[in-house]
C-alpha cells in the first residue's frame, strides 16, 4: 500500500509540470529552474556513470574477497574479515561522505593534477567503497552455497585450482553475484548525503560523453542541493519531485529484477 | 620440473585473486583507523555529554543535543514501525494465503529498493506541508518509520521461521486456536530475535541522514525540543552540515568526533543485537 502511495504522490504533486511541459523533459539536456528548463538528462547520465564507476571498482574487489574468504582463507580468518565487512557496511552514509570530502577530494586534486576533485570519479570511488560489503557478502554467500561434492568432483576430474573457479565455482555461484551486482546498484543509485558533497553539482553532460573527470550531476544529488532552495508548489519544486520519481522507479524496475533473480536461484 | 607447471598456474590465479582483494582487506581497518585518529583530539566525555546552547553554529564544544535528536528520531521511528511490522509478519505467517504471501513479499522487497531519500521528498510533501506538521520531529519519525519497515518486517518473519514446525503443529494438535498459538507460543518462543530486529533497525535509523534532512532537522538552536512539532538536530546532519562549512581546523575535528560517535553508536546497537542473538539461540 504505502509503494502505491509514495509513487501516487510523487506523481501528484510532480504533476504541474508534466501538464505543462508533457514529459520530453525528461530528454532534455538543459537544466534552468529560472528559465523553465527542466532536462533530466545530466542528472541521469551522472545517475548512471556514477553506478557504472562504483561497479567497475567494487566488482572485481569485491568478488576477489569473496573467493578469497570462501575458498583460500582458514575459518579462523573468514570470521574476522566477514565481521570487519559488516563494520563496513554499518558506517553512515554521512560518514562517507566526510571522508570523502576531506581525504578524497584532496588526494584526487594532487594526484591527478585536477582544477577541482569535485568529480564523476570522486563519486564512484565513494560508492564503490559503500557497496563493496554488499558484493562481498552476497557473493561469499553465493560461492559457499556451491555444494562440497562439485568441488571433488572437479578435484577428481583434475582440474586445477584456477579451472575450478573458472569452470565450476564462479559460474554456479554467478546468478548470486548477479543479484548481488543488482542490489549494490540498486543502493549506489539512491544514495545521497555522501554522493552530494562529492560530485560536484554542476548540470552539464560530460564532454565527451565518457570524461569522468568533471563535476556532475546524479538525480540524489540535485534533490538534496535544491530542494531547499525551491519554493513549495512552484514549478522547480514539480521538477524535483519528478526527479524523486524517476529515481524511485528505476530503483523499483532494478530490484525486482533482482529479487525475481534471485526466487529463481532459490 | 614438470611437477612445477600446474603450481605455477595456480600459484598466479591465486595471486591474482589476492592482489584485487587486498582493497577489501585493508579498507575497513583504514576507514574506522582513521576516522578515531582524526576524531581523537575532541574525543573525551565532555565532548558527547556538553551543551553549550548552541553557541556560534556547531562551534560549540558539545555535541549532547545532536545525540539526543538522533537517539530520539530512532526510538520513535522504531516505536511507530514496530506495531506495523510485527501484525504484518504475523499475518504473513498465521493467516495469509500463499497468493498474499508472494504478494506481500514483493511488495517489501520493493519498499526496501526505494531509496531512503524518496521517502524523504514523499514526508516533505505529505507530512510537513500538507498536514502543516512542519519540520518537525514527528514528521522524521514518520518518515523514517517507513525507512526501516521493510527490514523490520524481514527481520520478524525470519524470527518467526526459526520457531520449529513441531511446536506449531503440537499447539495445533492440542487445540489450541490460531490466536493463541501466536500469543503463547510464537511471541514468548521469538521474543529475542524480534528484539535482535529491532536493534537492527535502530542501528539503520540511526544511520540514515537523506530522509530527516527536509522532515527533521535545523543546524543548531535546539537542545531538547519542546514538542513532537518542533525541530531536532541530530548527529548526522550535523556532521553534513559541518562538512559543508569548509576546512576551518575546529569544525573538520568536531565534525570528525561527531562521525566517530556516531559510528561507536550504531556499531554498540549492532553488537548489542549479535549478543541477544547469541543469547536467543542458547
Amino acid at each position: 500500500m504505502t509503494i502505491v502511495l509514495v509513487l501516487g504522490f510523487l506523481l501528484y504533486s510532480s504533476w504541474p509540470l508534466i501538464a505543462q511541459q508533457g514529459v520530453a523533459f525528461i530528454v532534455g539536456s538543459e537544466w534552468y529552474p529560472f528559465e523553465s528548463l527542466f532536462g533530466m538528462l545530466p542528472a541521469l547520465v551522472g545517475t548512471l556513470w556514477a553506478v557504472a564507476l562504483a561497479l567497475m571498482i567494487a566488482l572485481p574487489c569485491g568478488v576477489a574477497a569473496a573467493i578469497l574468504s570462501a575458498e583460500l582463507l582458514p575459518a579462523r580468518l573468514r570470521n574476522p574479515l566477514r565481521f570487519s565487512m559488516e563494520l563496513m557496511a554499518g558506517v553512515p552514509s554521512v560518514v562517507y561522505g566526510l571522508l570523502g570530502i576531506w581525504v578524497l577530494l584532496p588526494l584526487l586534486e594532487s594526484q591527478l593534477n585536477l582544477l577541482t576533485g569535485r568529480t564523476l570519479l570522486a563519486a564512484g570511488l565513494l560508492l564503490a567503497l559503500m557497496i563493496l560489503p554488499t558484493i562481498m557478502v552476497l557473493a561469499e554467500d553465493a560461492l559457499r552455497g556451491v555444494r562440497q561434492s562439485q568441488r571433488e568432483a572437479a578435484k577428481n576430474l583434475g582440474l586445477g585450482w584456477n579451472a575450478t573457479l573458472c569452470r565450476v565455482l564462479l559460474p554456479q555461484a554467478w546468478p548470486g553475484i548477479r543479484v548481488a551486482t543488482l542490489l549494490a546498484s540498486g543502493r549506489a543509485m539512491g544514495e545521497t548525503v555522501a554522493v552530494m558533497l562529492v560530485v560536484g553539482s554542476i548540470d552539464r553532460i560530460p564532454e565527451p560523453f565518457y570524461n569522468f573527470l568533471q563535476p556532475a550531476q546524479t538525480l540524489t544529488s540535485r534533490i538534496g542541493r535544491e530542494m531547499a532552495e525551491a519554493s513549495v508548489g512552484s514549478q522547480h519544486w514539480a521538477a524535483l519531485l519528478f526527479c524523486g520519481l524517476l529515481l524511485a522507479v528505476i530503483a523499483i524496475v532494478v530490484s525486482l529484477a533482482a529479487h525475481r533473480k534471485a526466487s529463481v536461484v532459490v | 620440473m614438470r611437477l612445477r607447471l600446474p603450481l605455477d598456474q595456480n600459484f598466479f590465479g591465486k595471486g591474482l585473486v589476492v592482489l584485487l582483494a587486498v582493497p577489501a582487506l585493508l579498507l575497513p581497518t583504514l576507514v574506522l583507523c582513521y576516522i578515531f585518529w582524526q576524531a581523537a583530539p575532541v574525543l573525551s566525555w565532555g565532548f558527547v555529554v556538553g551543551a553549550t546552547e548552541s553557541a556560534g553554529f556547531g562551534m560549540a564544544d558539545g555535541i549532547f543535543p545532536q545525540l539526543l535528536g538522533s537517539l530520539l528520531l530512532a526510538v520513535m521511528a522504531c516505536v511507530i514501525a514496530a506495531p506495523f511490522a510485527l501484525s504484518t509478519a504475523l499475518y504473513y505467517r498465521a493467516y495469509a494465503s500463499h497468493r498474499q504471501q508472494r504478494l506481500l513479499m514483493v511488495m517489501f522487497n520493493m519498499l526496501q529498493g526505494v531509496p531512503p531519500i524518496v521517502f524523504g521528498l514523499c514526508g516533505l510533501v505529505v507530512l510537513v506541508n500538507l498536514f502543516s506538521w512542519g519540520v518537525s520531529l514527528l514528521s522524521g519519525a514518520v518518515v523514517l518509520a517507513i525507512v526501516v519497515l521493510p527490514l523490520l518486517v524481514l527481520n520478524t518473519l525470519a524470527a518467526l521461521e526459526r520457531i520449529p514446525q513441531q511446536y506449531s503443529e503440537a499447539g495445533a494438535a492440542l487445540g489450541l486456536s490460531t490466536g493463541a498459538i501466536i500469543w503463547r507460543l510464537w511471541l514468548p518462543e521469538s521474543g529475542i530475535n524480534i528484539m535482535t530486529g529491532l536493534l537492527l533497525a535502530m542501528a539503520r535509523a540511526l544511520s540514515e541522514t537523506a530522509p530527516i534532512m527536509f522532515t527533521a532537522t535545523v543546524f543548531s538552536g535546539v537542545v531538547w525540543p519542546d514538542s513532537i512539532f518542533s525541530p531536532v538536530t541530530t548527529l548526522q546532519t550535523h556532521i553534513f552540515y559541518l562538512a559543508q562549512e569548509g576546512n576551518d581546523a575546529q569544525v573538520t575535528t568536531i565534525a570528525w568526533g561527531s562521525a566517530a560517535v556516531l559510528v561507536l553508536l550504531v556499531a554498540a546497537f549492532g553488537l548489542l543485537s549479535r549478543m541477544l542473538q547469541k543469547i536467543g539461540a542458547h
